[in-house]
């Protein structure tokens, strides 16, 4: 699948044209794909992929996939977006684009952003406030300033000794 | 035909009257291709000028414009000329600085700038500048956090405009009335040989008849597809792009953004161009890159087929005569290779592709002729606009073309001369008003009437231009005469089997004579095609085949220079230059002092009639040892390449 169909398959839990309407490519199903498609656009402009539009998901490198995958995230104009280690396997170029676009993400859509990550950089120049866990335990949370502080967070990261 | 003698926005409004609803811009933006007609254009022209008039900018003062190629670009230009200010156009990828520069320079009073990027840059550098009162932006992507009062959203100004419109209709006419065509329309920053940039007076009047000069000599037609993709802040694409696009007219295209180019002109197939030299260079190595990714059988064909392509079209364009087996395979070479090919990049139903700003090697053209594709040169300087290009079906590839035919109404009839060192002057068509607040700028540049391009020319038989080099870069000899080192190694570099190549010959030296680097990939598999054994690069690039292969490459460049300034004598560096040896500098350009001095051995041979010289240089090896190297260096004279003289290396 193509960039652009990956995201209108994120639009299609607010089509509204069923099954049967479907299968007749014009009136109200016509219309409402213009529709998708002109947010889809909105999409690809703000992540940056006006030139792979059209290139299967497939054939693109890691770091392009995964902001395809935002971008189908976003496509279904999330009211929260919750991102599962998102730069896991991420070269450091490609941890910076996408952490430029989780940014970029906030301010526009105006949206609260979860993100579980175990890479401490990333989490600590992203994050505006943090909750740490350990074994399924939370054992701090607050701002990156008070968790760098917290001594439970050291003990459990850093082990007993490092005190 | 001839255009109107006018200012910009009288043609627009023209247009829009007669024909408003014919295409005159079109923009992909969000994956699809928008369309503006000229009304449209109108429309938006109108209330921009009209908001602008309202924040009080006044008819004189400058505005400056700084983003992308996109149709506000545009209509904040043609806004600002129906006010009767002036246009300083910007390249997006200016630094903060430069930006403070032309600014204060122009006097702008006005920013337009695409988007945060831009505003970013404007707002860094307002405390620096006086004169600037308003920041307007097209592109609000990001802007969601700015509340400077400085800042305004182009909506807004033209939601003001509109405003205006509707309460006096005749507001915008009246402005637009006011206007002449010696008005000045843009300042037109060149770099200029030294120092700062200095910013060019074009008028109206200079616009329109460098508009003309195209249409008296390439086959423009009313309503092609232009894309529009050099800059306007270059005085081509005023000329092009803002000027022709008007007065033509035709319909501009702007792509999607600077990397969607190449996709963008598939989907147009456009019928006009301009590229510089560099954008057309890339086109010609990223089809020579998928061909090296081809398959045996599929790059035969292609090589084949560009091989009867180069027969047919070059040999059309030298006039030579094309031979019957050509002449019937050239129809099978088209379907089979060079259709698809034009189809691939989207050039099918290109007419007007012109390459200008600075030279390009030959040999591209060669390679876009072949296609089948009419590349033509184009030639001219800032200050008195385009001069020549390629015209008609037969011309010369090494030069800049024929005389172009300047607007009747701009002034006398363009004349020209060469002085007796060899520069270019110029008379006549629009002329030069000097550059922005510098005192005596006409002065220092025109006398007796003529204009001192400082650009140094000669002539072919069939009296086309030559350019060779800028005047201040030509190099002299003992006897007094000058040469273009520049135009011999730009042209020798471009020979597949020279890598680089450093001109010698100064005050103290009686000839021009030339080091070449070779290039081993390309020479390697030259070599192993005709069978000739060799074992290190020391030993390739001294064997007298080689020699012999590159005697023919200078002597074909030779032609085209006057006689004293040929290269008579050459030899190849015997081992490869190397950045590491700080031969090269890193962006791979020579350090020609350090060569001078480390290959003084060797350049002392290319003037005391050696044959050979033995050479011994020191020499860093990847691990840090050091050795010396030690190399016997075959020299060469152009005129006897045919028969070289075999060195005993």
């Amino acid at each position: 699948m193509s960039v652009i169909e990956n995201l209108m398959v994120g639009r299609h839990m607010h089509m509204k044209t069923n099954l049967v309407q479907s299968f007749f490519h014009f009136g109200p199903s016509q219309r409402e794909e213009v529709l998708h498609r002109e947010a889809v656009e909105e999409i690809i402009e703000f992540l940056e992929i006006e030139s792979i539009r059209h290139v299967p998901v497939g054939s693109l490198g890691y770091g392009l996939r995964k902001r395809v995958d935002l971008g189908r995230a976003l496509a279904q104009d999330p009211k929260i977006l919750l991102m599962d280690e998102p730069m896991a396997g991420m070269n450091t170029e490609e941890k910076e684009d996408l952490a430029r676009f989780i940014l970029d993400v906030r301010e526009a859509k105006r949206i609260p952003i979860v993100l579980v990550e175990h890479d401490m950089g990333v989490v600590m120049d992203l994050a505006d406030r943090i909750a740490v866990l350990d074994f399924g335990r939370k054992i701090a949370d607050g701002t990156p300033k008070e968790i760098q502080a917290n001594p439970a967070v050291l003990k459990a990261y850093l082990g007993e000794d490092s005190q | 035909m001839k255009l109107e003698m006018a200012t910009l926005p009288q043609l627009l409004r023209k247009h829009a009257q007669t024909t408003p609803n014919r295409l005159s811009q079109r923009h992909k933006q969000r994956g699809i291709w928008r369309e503006y007609s000229f009304a449209d254009v109108q429309r938006n022209v109108r209330e921009l000028a009209l908001g602008l008039h309202l924040a009080g900018v006044k008819s004189g003062e400058t505005i400056a414009i700084i983003g992308e190629n996109e149709p506000q670009h545009y209509w904040a230009e043609f806004a600002a000329h129906a006010l009767g200010c002036k246009v300083v156009s910007m390249y997006p990828d200016l630094t903060a600085g430069e930006v403070a520069y032309l600014m204060d320079d122009s006097e702008a009073v006005v920013l337009f700038a695409q988007d945060q990027e831009q505003v970013d840059k404007g707002i860094d550098v307002r405390a620096k500048l006086p004169t600037l009162r308003h920041i307007v932006y097209w592109d609000t992507t990001g802007m969601w956090s700015y509340n400077d009062p400085i800042l305004h959203t182009f909506d807004a100004l033209q939601q003001q405009g509109r405003t205006v419109h509707q309460r006096n209709t005749k507001a915008y006419d009246a402005l637009v009335d006011a206007g002449s065509a010696d008005d000045i329309a843009v300042l037109s920053y060149t770099s200029g040989t030294t120092g700062q940039p200095k910013g060019v007076i074009l008028t109206h009047r200079f616009l329109i008849d460098n508009a003309q000069r195209l249409i008296n000599s390439m086959d423009v037609r009313p309503d092609m597809e232009y894309l529009s993709y050099i800059a306007p802040s270059w005085a081509t694409e005023q000329i092009y792009g803002i000027t022709l696009g008007l007065g033509l007219p035709m319909v501009v295209n702007f792509p999607e953004g600077p990397e969607q180019v190449l996709a963008n002109i598939r989907e147009l197939a456009v019928e006009g161009m301009t590229f510089a030299p560099r954008q057309w260079e890339s086109m010609a190595s990223s089809v020579q890159a998928h061909m090296l990714d081809a398959g045996p059988i599929r790059r035969g064909v292609y090589e084949w087929g560009m091989k009867v392509g180069h027969t047919v079209n070059v040999g059309r364009l030298d006039g030579k005569p094309i031979g019957l087996w050509d002449r019937i395979l050239f129809p099978v070479a088209n379907a089979l290779v060079l259709r698809p090919l034009r189809d691939q990049l989207g050039l099918t139903r290109l007419r007007c592709a012109s390459c200008g700003g600075a030279t390009m090697a030959p040999d591209i053209f060669r390679m876009f002729h072949a296609m089948g594709i009419p590349l033509r040169n184009i030639y001219g300087s800032t200050e008195v606009g385009l001069l020549t290009c390629h015209q008609g079906d037969r011309f010369d590839l090494e030069t800049v073309g024929n005389w172009m035919k300047s607007h009747p109404e701009a002034g006398p009839p363009l004349e020209w001369r060469v002085s007796a060192d060899g520069e270019l002057q110029i008379r006549g068509g629009s002329p030069f008003l000097g550059y922005y607040r510098r005192e005596n700028s006409v002065e220092s540049k025109v006398k007796d009437g003529w204009f001192y391009t400082g650009d140094a020319v000669t002539k072919t038989e069939r009296g086309e231009l030559v350019f060779l080099e800028r005047l201040s870069d030509l190099k002299r000899l003992r006897g007094g005469e000058t040469f273009p080192p520049q135009f011999v190694e730009t042209r020798l570099r471009f020979s597949p089997f020279i890598k680089d190549i450093m001109t010698v010959g100064d005050e103290t030296r009686e000839f021009v004579a030339a080091l070449i680097n070779i290039d081993m990939s390309v020479l390697s598999r030259w070599a192993e095609e005709k069978r000739i054994g060799f074992s290190t690069f020391t030993d390739l690039s001294q064997r007298p085949e080689i020699a012999a292969l590159l005697g023919q490459e200078i002597a074909r460049v030779n032609l085209f220079l006057p006689k004293h300034a040929r290269v008579k004598r050459f030899a190849n560096f015997p081992k490869e230059l190397d950045p590491d040896e700080g031969e090269l500098t890193r962006s791979r350009k020579l350090r020609r002092e350090f060569l001078e001095g480390r290959y003084s051995m060797l350049i002392n041979g290319l003037y005391d009639g050696s044959r050979e010289v033995r050479i011994d240089i020191p020499v860093t090896y990847q691990d840090g040892r050091r050795g010396n190297f030690e190399a016997l260096v075959s020299i060469h004279d152009t005129d006897s390449a045919g028969s070289y003289h075999l060195g005993a290396a």
